[in-house]
């Protein structure tokens, strides 16, 4: 294998943990965060300070960024008590955009230039290892009693709550789970790109990471890496098709996104562990005036 | 599409993806030892690779595409007069969206698959601060020509930059500025990115040195009403307002400022260099002074020579400063190549002992850490055009 395909190896595995952190957090809680970005600057951050000024070992480092980033997913949980829906997102998109304008105004953090020089420690079987256990962990945990809690309240809340669930707990304890993996992947990327500055928070990097949960299928885990795969994988292959091609893979890359949400808008592997209602593709509705959902409950 | 289907499709999507990935797209090449083992008559056949990183996509695409082009005429140039010693030189331009990761992956494929002599690029600082180390440890030449900011030819031994630091050309406005100009009270404003906070720190101290700084302010890219700084800066009274930012706010900014009768000489770095300005910014701009990398009016040969193939080749386009900087970038590295080869090492130290290049950009040579020296020109909006004072 090549350092390159090495490379697309470890951004592929430290997006992985990265999503599978948010498909807790959406997929399967049902909450939509749209400030997933902020968690992994968290991470990235903090362990880049800790191992480039406090000259501390990368693994402490790595596990004092990922507590600081459940830290932050507590901070961001308990709005959600009071929060649903488009609300909870507006407050998520703004705790992203908070850290990115703590980390563009802070001295320590180097501003707009941000951190270079932080050492490489991030290594293949590093991130193929944490990736591994931190699905293996999840699957566990989605098993588990708990994990049912978690899907109880995206289910339907009241019924949740009516049933004696705490679901204020499960919510924020989703963030803190969800905010831990974000923290270690971006302390994985801090440690294997080795510069970082604000744009890591950015809005559109949230949304990268839940065009990946989304197009996998929320509520699935091998949903989660598939769409993770696909979305980073994808870009960097149409780099070595042709030259004609690499110039529009951006184009490319949009009208794929488009052509699966059309023909499967539950995600490649959405639905396949919890039934809802019949997925009716969208060909089948062009021309037809009834919607899409009178003819799933037939 | 049956549930069941659609799975096995899936799956055999995703592993198609990473069996492509991991064997495919190298097309077998990766398993060959890195250098020596090659046979030697088909080196001799083979061009010569040298790739681009930078934005051909997203916000910052004028300036990636510009280099890009520039690149192109250099090796347009070098191969009409017969290649490298005998050899070809082929292109080979990596998208990189603005984004340090794409950077980094682009860079990585060039050096690792690609296996290119020497890159041209990044183009934007936080793009080559991501970028840099990937072709410092893979010991392939990278000269950027526009990173602006302070630290970027630290990287390492083998990252060059051809142009002019945030901090040099903010030194020398404001001593233009003291000197030639005799103003005395400065006011600041800069944009809060790397940029603007490079050329707001250099100004600072320099006009402090030597004269008065009675204000500072902030402002974001994107923002359209300045009025509030430039309010509290009016009442300092300053004689001139130096603008660390880019010409869209710069014209924005020059308007607010006249509508708030603010009699003050503008000041600012290259990003003021962009016929948008004067169209943008009209006659409020009218005077402004600023640094910059090149000066297409240049009347030498040089200039006018690379002027004319830019014009010919795309579209009767004008060559921006972004292109000019790549194209001596990419001059640079070729001649270096006549001399030494395409080995990284001897590459790289024929690239540091570059001493008085005669290019586009001015005369240029490298320090030590291997940073360009060369003069800076400084250009003046004089109705309407520019023009070269310094």
């Amino acid at each position: 294998m090549s350092a390159y395909q090495q490379q697309i190896l470890i951004l592929t595995g430290i997006n992985v943990i990265s999503a599978l952190g948010l498909s807790l957090i959406s997929g399967f809680t049902g909450q939509l965060s749209l400030g997933h970005a902020g968690f992994f600057g968290v991470g990235a951050y903090i362990s880049a300070l800790l191992t480039t000024k406090a000259q501390l070992p990368f693994a402490l480092a790595l596990v004092v960024g990922a507590f600081s980033a459940g830290l932050a997913g507590l901070v961001v949980g308990f709005p959600t008590l009071r929060l649903k829906g488009d609300y909870l997102a507006i407050a998520t998109l703004g705790f992203g955009e908070i850290m990115r304008v703590l980390a563009l105004n802070l001295k320590i953090t180097g501003g707009p230039v941000g951190i270079r020089g932080i050492p490489h420690s991030t290594w293949p079987s590093t991130v193929i290892l944490l990736a591994v256990l931190a699905y293996l962990l999840l699957k566990k945990l989605i098993d588990s009693h708990v994990g049912k809690t978690f899907i109880a309240v995206r289910e339907d809340e009241t019924a949740a709550e009516a049933m004696g669930l705490d679901t204020a707990r499960v919510k924020i304890s989703a963030f803190v789970i969800g905010a831990i993996y974000a923290g270690v992947a971006g302390g994985l990327y801090a440690h294997y790109i080795r510069y970082i500055n604000p744009s890591i928070l950015g809005f559109m990097k949230s949304i990268e990471i839940l065009c990946m949960v989304v197009l996998g299928g929320m509520g699935s885990l091998p949903g989660t890496v598939a769409g993770t795969v696909i979305l980073t994988v994808t870009p960097e292959l149409l780099r070595s098709v042709s030259p004609l091609i690499s110039q529009y893979r951006q184009v490319i890359y949009g009208v794929l996104l488009i052509v699966l949400m059309l023909c499967r808008p539950q995600g490649l592997f959405g639905g396949a562990t919890y039934k809802r209602e019949r997925h009716v593709p969208a060909w089948k509705l062009w021309g037809r005036r009834e919607s899409a959902n009178d003819i799933a409950q037939r | 599409m049956k549930s069941k289907t659609a799975r096995i499709l899936v799956v055999g999507l995703v592993v198609a993806l990473l069996v492509s990935l991991l064997s495919g797209c190298s097309g077998g090449k990766s398993q060959t030892a890195p250098t020596p083992a090659k046979p030697e008559k088909k080196e001799e056949k083979e061009p010569i690779k040298i790739g681009t990183v930078g934005p051909l996509t997203g916000n910052a695409a004028t300036y990636g595409v510009s280099t890009k082009k520039g690149v192109e005429i250099a090796v347009d140039e070098v191969n009409a007069e017969g290649g490298i010693n005998g050899q070809q030189v082929k292109l080979i331009s990596e998208d990189s969206k603005g984004d340090q990761t794409e950077a980094a992956n682009a860079t990585r494929k060039l050096v690792e698959q690609d296996k290119v002599a020497a890159i041209i690029g990044a183009v934007l600082s936080s793009e080559t601060f991501a970028a840099g180390p990937i072709a410092n440890d893979g010991k392939v030449p990278m000269m950027s020509p526009s990173s602006t900011a302070p630290g970027i030819p630290d990287i390492g031994p083998f990252v060059f930059r051809n142009c002019i630091s945030d901090n040099v050309q903010a030194v020398q406005v404001a001593e233009y500025a003291i000197k030639e100009l005799k103003l005395k009270r400065f006011a600041i404003m800069y944009t809060n990115n790397d940029y603007g906070v490079a050329l707001k720190n250099a100004f600072e101290a320099k006009a402090k040195e030597l004269a008065q700084v009675v204000g500072i302010e902030a402002y974001n890219d994107g923002e359209t009403n300045f009025s509030v700084q430039l309010s509290k800066l009016k009442a300092k009274s300053p004689d001139a307002l130096f603008i660390g930012g880019y010409y869209t706010e710069v014209s924005k900014i020059a308007q607010q400022a006249k509508q708030l009768g603010m009699k003050v000489q503008l000041l600012g770095g290259d990003g003021f260099y962009s016929d948008k300005l004067v169209q943008l910014g009209g006659d409020a701009v009218e005077g402004a002074v600023f640094s910059a990398g090149f000066y297409s009016g240049d009347t030498s040969p040089d200039v006018v020579k690379f002027v004319k193939a830019y014009k010919a080749k795309f579209n009767n386009e004008e060559p921006d400063m972004f292109a000019a900087q790549a194209y001596d970038a990419a001059k640079i590295i070729l001649t270096a190549m006549k001399k030494a080869g395409t080995a990284g090492q001897a590459l790289r130290d024929a690239i540091a002992a570059t001493k008085d290049f005669p290019g586009i950009t001015g005369t240029t040579s490298f320090a030590e850490n291997g940073d360009a020296v060369k003069q800076i020109v400084i250009l003046k909006v004089d109705k309407g055009k520019f023009v070269r004072v310094k």
